[in-house]
């Protein structure tokens, strides 16, 4: 084994200790409002987190729980040797630097202030581009996306005609999703064989679930302007001619049941109509690959894809959890 | 002579009162009936739209949630026009533009906004539904009030004054005739 590779697979094993465990998790949804969350949160590794002075008390935790994961993921990622290393930038940096482009670009189109633009992003460092201040200090969608050009997001810039002929921004995120969709192929080619398994069970499954979903969607009627090819750059075990009988079926649950049986689990909700169901199933997939791959494995990549996907659930969660409390939303519903 | 001519008129608009009394009466229960459906279906959409915008907010956390949102492009522009119904007049409203999606929604929000976006128009009908409902009650309730005026007061005190000066002219006609009848028996004793 790498030495590299073992340290970090050591301190990883350290981290999932202080990960919350299902009990902590049901004992924070069980709070009859954000007060006792955040009292029962204090408890925990969290520690005490603040909401005095704050108008939006669930985008500020949210902020809080992105910035305990980022800083999760930062320790092991930057740590992680050779091309596994290289795949988790991609697969974590890219993937929120992405985000957050589409949410300046849609702040500049909304006409939000720099500083809002600025406050709703990721906090994260700028991966591949020089800053997001002066993205955000642009003065229109076409100023931002022309700062993207000689970065590897040129490729925006071939959509702003679209922009500018209908002001519509879904080209310009189409273009950020297949750039980051084509590196997650990329590299993902490049992993070492025996990795490469968990990988494939987690990001490509991921992939293939958000491309249903996509593909669910243009079932209301296929945008004119684009075809197939750009709307799925890349596909895996559900192949884009299943993604076009997905948009031209009349019966959805025949094309469901025609797919692998870990999918069709999956995607069950979608009968009820229940979407949002389908990605808690696919938390729960993502839960069950890396805790059998950490069990296969315990001093291998797996303990570290095992914590990552660990610390997302918990980030997901508690921003669920919190914005619930907020709301008012009763343990019960919840 | 006149009073009765005027009294025709006013039983004959009474009766027109009536008329219009009982087909607001039966326009107001209609419209209940209709106004108690549509208040119960959008009852259900509304729950139907704040749950499908829970998952979504859930699903996707509340910045990503008020992201998407800025992607809606112009706001709901609306004219309202004046319509009448039995001479009453209510206000009709017109949907100039609808708030459009610009961005490419995550499936969650997209249903949400769609379940949103059905639910707007149908709220703006039923307010302007409830609006008319409210002023053909409140015009009922003028009608039946006037009609009630006509049958209690107005119609039996002409009636009274009609018979009044019925009976005063039946009298002075008496008076009449009885003098007429002293004068020809006077004139009568007097040619003997």
């Amino acid at each position: 084994m790498n030495l590299d590779l073992s340290y970090v697979v050591i301190r990883t094993h350290a981290r999932i200790a202080d990960l919350l465990n299902h009990e902590q998790i049901q004992r924070l949804a069980e709070s009859k409002d954000v007060e006792e969350f955040l009292e029962r949160l204090s408890k925990t590794t969290y520690g005490q987190i603040s909401n005095e002075g704050t108008e939006m008390v669930p985008v500020a935790l949210e902020k809080a729980f992105y910035e305990k994961f980022l800083e999760r993921i930062l320790e092991i990622v930057d740590l992680t040797p050779h091309k596994m290393g290289d795949f988790l930038k991609i697969y974590y940096y890219l993937r929120f630097e992405t985000l957050n482009l589409k949410r300046i670009i849609r702040g500049k189109f909304s006409g939000i202030s720099p500083d809002e633009n600025m406050a709703s992003l990721v906090p994260i460092n700028s991966y591949l581009i020089r800053s997001y201040k002066e993205l955000t200090e642009s003065v229109s969608v076409s100023e931002v996306v022309n700062h993207l050009k000689g970065t590897p997001y040129s490729g925006v810039a071939s959509r702003l005609n679209l922009y500018e002929k209908y002001d519509i921004i879904w080209p310009l995120e189409l273009a950020l999703n297949q750039i980051f969709a084509t590196s997650i192929f990329e590299n993902a080619k490049a992993l070492p064989r025996h990795d490469r398994q968990v990988i494939r069970n987690i990001v490509e499954f991921e992939a293939d679930i958000e491309n249903f979903l996509v593909a669910v969607k243009q079932r209301q009627g296929l945008r004119a302007e684009i075809n197939f090819e750009e709307i799925f750059p890349v596909t895996y075990r559900i192949s884009l001619d299943k993604l076009r009988e997905v948009v031209e079926t009349k019966d959805l649950k025949k094309v469901i049941e025609s797919l692998d049986q870990k999918y069709v689990r999956v995607l069950s909700p979608i009968y009820e109509g229940d979407v949002a169901l389908i990605r808690t199933g696919l938390r729960r997939h993502k839960y069950e690959t890396v805790t059998s791959a950490r069990a296969s494995n315990e001093f291998g990549f797996n303990v570290i894809m095992a914590y990552l996907i660990y610390s997302e659930i918990e980030k997901d969660n508690l921003v669920g959890i919190a914005w619930g409390k907020a709301q008012g939303i009763s343990p019960k519903n919840f | 002579m006149e009073m009765k001519k005027r009294i025709g008129f006013i039983e004959r608009g009474c009766g027109f009162l009536k008329l219009k009394r009982d087909h607001l009466a039966k326009e107001l229960s209609t419209s209940l009936e209709i106004l108690k459906g549509r208040r119960k279906l959008l009852l259900n959409n509304l729950k139907e739209a704040y749950s499908a915008l829970t998952a979504a907010y859930i699903s996707l956390g509340p910045s990503e949630v008020d992201s998407q949102a800025n992607s809606v492009k112009s706001a709901l522009v609306l004219e309202v026009l004046p319509r009448s119904v039995m001479g009453v007049r209510y206000p009709y409203v017109k949907i100039l533009s609808k708030p459009k999606v610009t961005a490419d929604l995550d499936i969650t929000l997209a249903r949400a906004s769609e379940k949103i976006f059905e639910i707007l128009e149908e709220l703006i009908q039923l307010a302007e539904f409830e609006s008319r409902a409210e002023r053909i009650a409140d015009e009922l309730g003028k009608t039946n009030r006037k009609v009630n005026a006509l049958e209690n007061t107005v119609i039996p005190n002409y009636k009274l004054v009609i018979k009044f000066i019925e009976s005063k002219l039946d009298e002075e006609s008496l008076e009449e005739l009885v003098r007429m009848k002293r004068i020809g028996g006077a004139l009568a004793s007097r040619r003997k």
